[in-house]
């Protein structure tokens, strides 16, 4: 089967303020459905690496296939166009459009994709927002509701256009164990049922313990598994 | 209009709108520009066509004339030997015919012309006025009765008597305020004049005219031309000037070249000897512009602040945008079209302020010379250019925080 995502050889140098190597070698594959944790230290690299997988920053050596699509080299636009079809991303910091409501903001990418007509985005976006649990809140400003609450809100908006992979860099970092075990359920639902395939940074251990697979990175490499 | 068109309208909207209070300020600055622009231009034209219009009281567009012959013509072949020199002891240039024998042709011809909208005959002569023992040099001015009052509004410039009187009796003669002064003639006199080659025939003042020029009305006397033509034994259909006025006066220049080059006489539109006041307009029109422009472009750095500091603060959001797929492309468009709705918003109000103010102003009261009200001209071009300037005004202002917006690195952002 061909892997959801296949990382080969990453080397990530920052040069400011001085020029550090940040990710020295990075190489793994992610199957379908596979759900995993990205652990380790503090100022490791995960974050750089995740970002590195968005195709958010495109600053890197090595190489980035996402379901068979080579992304390193391509333009930003291109990229920009595959993100917005193919990956879902979930932030520490829940960050939704705080102008725009709780289903706008979680109808906007399905909006620009424009594969579905605007109805059609609205009826999946209630959908998803049932499914984490927002009934009764759609209207609302995305600022007027509780961070646990967001942060579903963010995962909602992840899934609209039914991406091949979900990041999110320490998705629960901000939430209680309540709302971090809620989080954790749904991505738990969604690998084993819809067979999508997620990779979260995550400090804690205890969800890391209940994901498919866990990767420790060491001061820019991977150590096990 | 495609579908990501959509989501940038639809996110500009939303953009625009929750800062109403910002909203409002943008759009005054474009409202204030864009009025601004209409009225200092429609009061400069307005200035401007008041000024023609006293100038033209006694002065016609295009003037039909037989000048003198431009330059001495070659008297003898230049020699060629260089052992001959040669000397023509005071040349002269000598005029062989004055007047335009048949002005008919000509009349026909600017007539049949679309822009010319009048045309009349003239036959002006130097002449002495005497009444009593008084005898003063001026003016006669043969004209076309109907065809002169159409070009020059006469009849309403007279202060006693009847303009179409000089059609009724060829002995009449209508003199100008200052010159009736000079010879102490009034209404009902009669008085005496000479030409040069010293013909005298008497005539019945049978009205004055004041027409607001001092020197035309101090030297000038009219009669009909066909009287003229009697006095001076010319045929009937001589002239000295054919006259014409065009829709708008600064068009006249091209009219002239026009008709000029199938005409055998010089053809001279109004701006040739009148260039004093065809600069005064050219200045008051460029003052009126530099203004104008100048309070649009301080608009304009109006809106360049207001988008910018939106983008500052939505620096998060963009990120976030950009975060879920939208390109620099988007980005753009989001920023531009807010900056383009601030400019048709306030081009739009603005340019029924204009309006509004430039018809107050026309209220006014101002009672010099033939002015009653401060002059005001409304001129369509004024309207379109004032939309024209402050929507590529707010462009500008509206892309380069636009463009700075698409630049916006994400992870930056977001890595906090
Ligand atoms: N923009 C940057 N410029 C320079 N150095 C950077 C930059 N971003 C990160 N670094 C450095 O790269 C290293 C890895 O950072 P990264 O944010 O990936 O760590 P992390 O594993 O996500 O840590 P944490 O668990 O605290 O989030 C750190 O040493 C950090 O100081
Ligand atoms: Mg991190």
């Amino acid at each position: 089967m061909q892997p959801a995502l296949s990382v080969d050889n990453i080397i990530k140098y920052f040069h400011d303020p001085e020029t550090i190597q940040v990710l020295k070698g990075i190489s793994f594959d992610v199957q379908p459905g596979e759900f995993l944790a990205l652990i380790g230290k503090s100022g490791s690299g995960k974050s750089t690496l995740l970002y590195l997988l968005s195709t958010m920053d495109t600053n890197y050596e090595g190489t980035i296939q996402i379901n068979g699509t080579r992304l390193t080299g391509l333009k930003q636009n291109e990229l920009a166009r595959f993100r917005n079809e193919h990956i879902g991303f979930v932030f520490q910091f829940h960050y939704l459009l705080p102008e725009f409501s709780v289903l706008d903001n979680v109808m906007l990418p399905a909006l620009k994709l424009g594969k579905q007509p605007p109805e059609q985005i609205r009826a999946k976006a209630l959908e998803l927002l049932y499914l984490l649990d927002i009934k009764g809140h759609e209207d609302k400003k995305a600022s007027r509701i509780s961070g646990g609450q967001q942060q579903r809100v963010a995962i909602a908006r992840a899934l609209i256009n039914d991406p091949a992979i979900i990041m999110g860099d320490e998705p629960t970092g901000n939430l209680d164990s309540k709302n971090t075990k809620v989080v954790f359920d749904i991505f738990r639902e969604l690998a084993r049922e819809r067979g999508q395939t997620i990779i979260a940074v995550t400090h804690d251990d205890e969800f890391a313990a209940n994901c498919d697979r866990v990767i420790e990175m060491v001061d820019g490499k991977i150590v096990g598994e | 209009m495609n579908k990501a068109m959509g989501v940038n309208n639809k996110i500009a909207w939303v953009h625009l709108t929750s800062k109403i209070r910002q909203l409002i300020v943008a759009v005054l600055s474009v409202t204030f520009g864009i009025s601004m622009y209409i009225f200092m231009n429609s009061f400069t034209s307005g200035v401007n066509d008041a000024q023609a219009e006293l100038v033209f009281n006694t002065m016609a567009h295009i003037r039909v004339y037989n000048d003198l012959p431009k330059e001495a013509r070659q008297l003898l072949p230049v020699p060629t030997g260089s052992d001959t020199v040669q000397f023509i002891s005071n040349p002269k240039r000598i005029q062989y015919t004055e007047g335009i024998k048949n002005a008919e042709p000509i009349r026909e011809l600017l007539e049949s012309s679309p822009d010319v909208v009048a045309v009349t005959e003239q036959l002006n002569e130097n002449v002495f006025f005497h009444n009593g023992v008084s005898k003063v040099s001026g003016s006669l001015s043969g004209v076309d009765i109907d065809n002169e009052n159409q070009l020059f509004h006469t009849a309403q410039y007279m202060t006693e008597g009847d303009w179409y009187e000089l059609q009724r009796r060829s002995d009449g003669v209508i003199l100008g305020t200052g010159l009736a002064d000079k010879i102490s003639a009034q209404m009902g006199d009669i008085i005496s004049l000479s030409t040069s080659d010293g013909i005298l025939k008497t005539y019945k003042v049978v009205g004055l005219i004041e027409t607001g020029s001092a020197s035309v009305d101090k030297s000038r006397a009219i009669i009909s031309i066909q009287a003229a033509r009697q006095l001076l034994s010319k045929n009937q259909s001589y002239a000295t000037d054919v006259l014409a006025n065009v829709r708008h006066y600064n068009d006249a220049r091209t009219t002239a070249q026009r008709i000029g080059a199938s005409v055998a006489y010089k053809t001279e539109a109004w701006q040739e000897g009148n260039s004093q006041l065809e600069s005064a307009n050219v200045l008051r029109d460029i003052l009126a512009i530099t203004v104008s422009l100048t309070i649009l472009i301080v608009a304009g750095f109006g809106i360049y602040n207001i988008m910018n500091m939106t983008v500052n603060e939505k620096m998060r959001e963009i990120a976030i945008l950009k975060a879920m797929g939208f390109d620099g492309k988007d980005i753009v468009q989001i920023f531009l079209i807010q900056s383009i709705a601030i400019g048709f918003m306030g081009g739009l109000v603005g340019l029924l302020l204009g309006f509004i103010i430039s018809a107050g102003v026309d209220r006014i009261p101002f009672k010099i010379a033939s002015l009653t009200t401060l002059p005001i001209a409304y001129i369509p071009t004024d309207y379109v250019m004032a939309l024209v300037f402050g929507l590529l005004t707010t462009f500008v202002a509206g892309y380069l925080p636009a463009r700075k917006a698409s630049k916006i690195d994400p992870v930056e952002i977001l890595r906090g």
